[in-house]
């Protein structure tokens, strides 16, 4: 059942695993960005896990958001903060996600950060990870849909790794860029493997 | 770096305590780095929020006041800032009338504003719209007009929206207004010498001694041309002939202009360019109604002035001469 308890519980996680990570996806950052990625994200995460979170799960998931973008506002954080508030809007009212709502969400979540990122798929961003787990959440079931995420973000990872950065100052690397994972995609891995932790 | 400052890290939360205290009738800080009218939203009225980084007093926190803004949230010195604090803004803006979001188009701001804009709504139901001012003719060509950056036709976005809501318009009513207003307005910089942002402690770009940029941006963004310094006649003449091929001038319009000062340049200096201003409009037979010339909208302390030009109709000459007061302007 995901309540507003078992978010928090997700959001520690979360919080706990990309802080191991932080130091890793800093360095991946690092190597065609300004290299803060892993503070923006762990920071952004610890943020979250402490706010007190409302029953109403689409209320926590907004909090969530608010203390997300608090703490990180560079662009990054402020993307993550607008896929919260996307399934939040959908949630509200609610005392509960119910598991069939989860890929709808998600793709929400990478709809919402699309329009404000002003991003395509394709462009080797977090927005292809979002993509690649909603369309491995259809028809998982709620036991393996955890791990289904994780492969899925994993398989996104290695996937766009051959190819250039499109969008973002990751971009001005352009072939460089080629062979290395991109430092969005590699975070929201280490976010959804979070989960397990939690 | 010779600034007057005691931490480079407070320059903001300092010069926002000061303001509010040598104000306290007209501003008030209810939110860290949001200022909102001493008086608080009004019932009833819809609610004219801005925001944007610190810097450039009197833009954006010295607008608010009667028949202009009601709240700002202001970030660091040229830096965005938080949605959380834009969402405070329009929660103190307010009155029950739902709020207009009416600021620069600024990368950073778009994303954060339109962030806080959802935040509002979620919490508190409050319903908001959005006008971006683009008035920067030079920072990109006509066909991408939507992409230039907004500069110091904001106050004159602020000052005729402003006056639209004090009247009683409602949200759709104050919206057409400012987009109207905005798409007006046409503005061009050009500096002498540049700024320096505390806490960078360098000055944002280099200058020769004798040299100008014309088209230099509010945050020194590169102009279109950078050569010797020209006489003050022939600087007004050009900047005036860009504006105008970007928004023809002909006889019988009624315009106002704005020659504003980019911080230090003096007012006298500003007077010198207004000349030449005034001389060629008369020739062309335009009518120049509320001329202003001063320090409106700022970047430190750089050397430099912008031009804005404001095509009128009824309309808006009716709300750009109706009252307003802040610590800054009076009408």
């Amino acid at each position: 059942m995901i309540d507003s308890s078992a978010i928090a519980k997700a959001l520690s996680g979360i919080a706990a695993h990309t802080a191991t990570a932080s130091e890793e996806l800093c360095s991946a950052d690092g190597a065609l960005g300004d290299g803060d990625l892993g503070i923006t994200v762990s920071k952004g995460f610890a943020e979250a896990a402490e706010t007190e979170l409302p029953d109403d799960v689409g209320m926590a998931l907004f909090a969530a958001a608010k203390a997300f973008q608090r703490v990180s506002s560079s662009s990054y954080g402020t993307l993550l903060a607008t896929g919260f508030m996307a399934a939040a809007k959908l949630e509200k009212g609610k005392t509960e996600i119910a598991p069939d709502d989860i890929p709808v969400l998600v793709a929400a979540a990478r709809d919402a950060m699309m329009a404000r990122g002003k991003g395509n798929l394709g462009d080797k961003t977090v927005l292809d990870s979002l993509d690649a787990i909603a369309e491995a959440l259809e028809g998982a079931t709620p036991e393996t849909m955890v791990d289904t995420a994780i492969t899925a973000a994993g398989d996104a990872v290695e996937q766009f790794r051959n190819q250039p950065n499109r969008l973002g100052r990751a971009r001005m690397f352009g072939e460089k860029s080629i062979g290395l994972a991109d430092p969005g995609q590699l975070a929201f891995l280490r976010i959804v493997e979070g989960l397990k932790h939690g | 770096m010779k600034k007057i400052l005691n931490n480079p890290a407070d320059y903001v939360d300092e010069m926002l305590e000061g303001m509010v205290a040598a104000h306290p009738e007209t501003y008030a800080q209810p939110v860290r780095r949001v200022i909102a009218r001493a008086a608080g939203a009004k019932k009833g009225k819809v609610g004219i929020v801005t925001g944007g980084g610190s810097g450039h007093l009197p833009i954006f926190t010295g607008y608010v006041g009667t028949g202009l803004l009601d709240a700002c949230a202001i970030g660091d010195v040229f830096a965005s800032p938080s949605a959380e604090q834009m969402a405070e803004a329009i929660r103190l803006a307010d009155g029950g009338a739902g709020v207009l979001r009416l600021y620069g188009n600024y990368g950073g701001d778009v994303m954060n504003f339109d962030m806080a804009g959802e935040m509002a709504e979620m919490e508190h139901d409050i319903r908001t719209t959005t006008v971006l001012l683009t008035d920067d003719v030079v920072s990109a060509p006509k066909e991408e007009a939507e992409k230039r950056r907004g500069v110091a036709g904001m106050v004159y976005a602020f000052k005729i929206a402003g006056a639209a809501a004090e009247r009683g318009g409602d949200l759709d009513e104050v919206t057409r207004i400012a987009r109207k207003t905005a798409d007006a307005c046409r503005s061009i910089g050009m500096a002498l010498t540049p700024c320096t942002i505390p806490q960078a402690g360098k000055p944002t770009f280099e200058i020769g001694e004798a040299e100008m940029e014309m088209g230099m941006g509010i945050h020194g963004e590169p102009g279109i041309w950078r050569d010797a310094i020209k006489p003050a006649d022939e600087i007004a003449e050009e900047m005036l002939e860009r504006l105008m091929a970007d928004q023809p001038l002909a006889k019988g319009d009624r315009i106002s202009i704005l020659v504003n000062s980019l911080g230090a340049t003096p007012a006298e200096e500003l007077y010198i360019l207004y000349r030449h201003a005034k001389q060629k409009l008369d020739a062309l037979g335009v009518e120049i109604v509320m001329p202003l010339v001063g320090r409106y909208a700022t970047s430190m302390e750089m050397t430099g002035a912008t031009i804005t030009v404001i095509k009128l109709d009824e309309e808006l000459e009716t709300l750009l001469k109706a009252p307003a007061d802040c610590a800054f302007w009076r009408v």
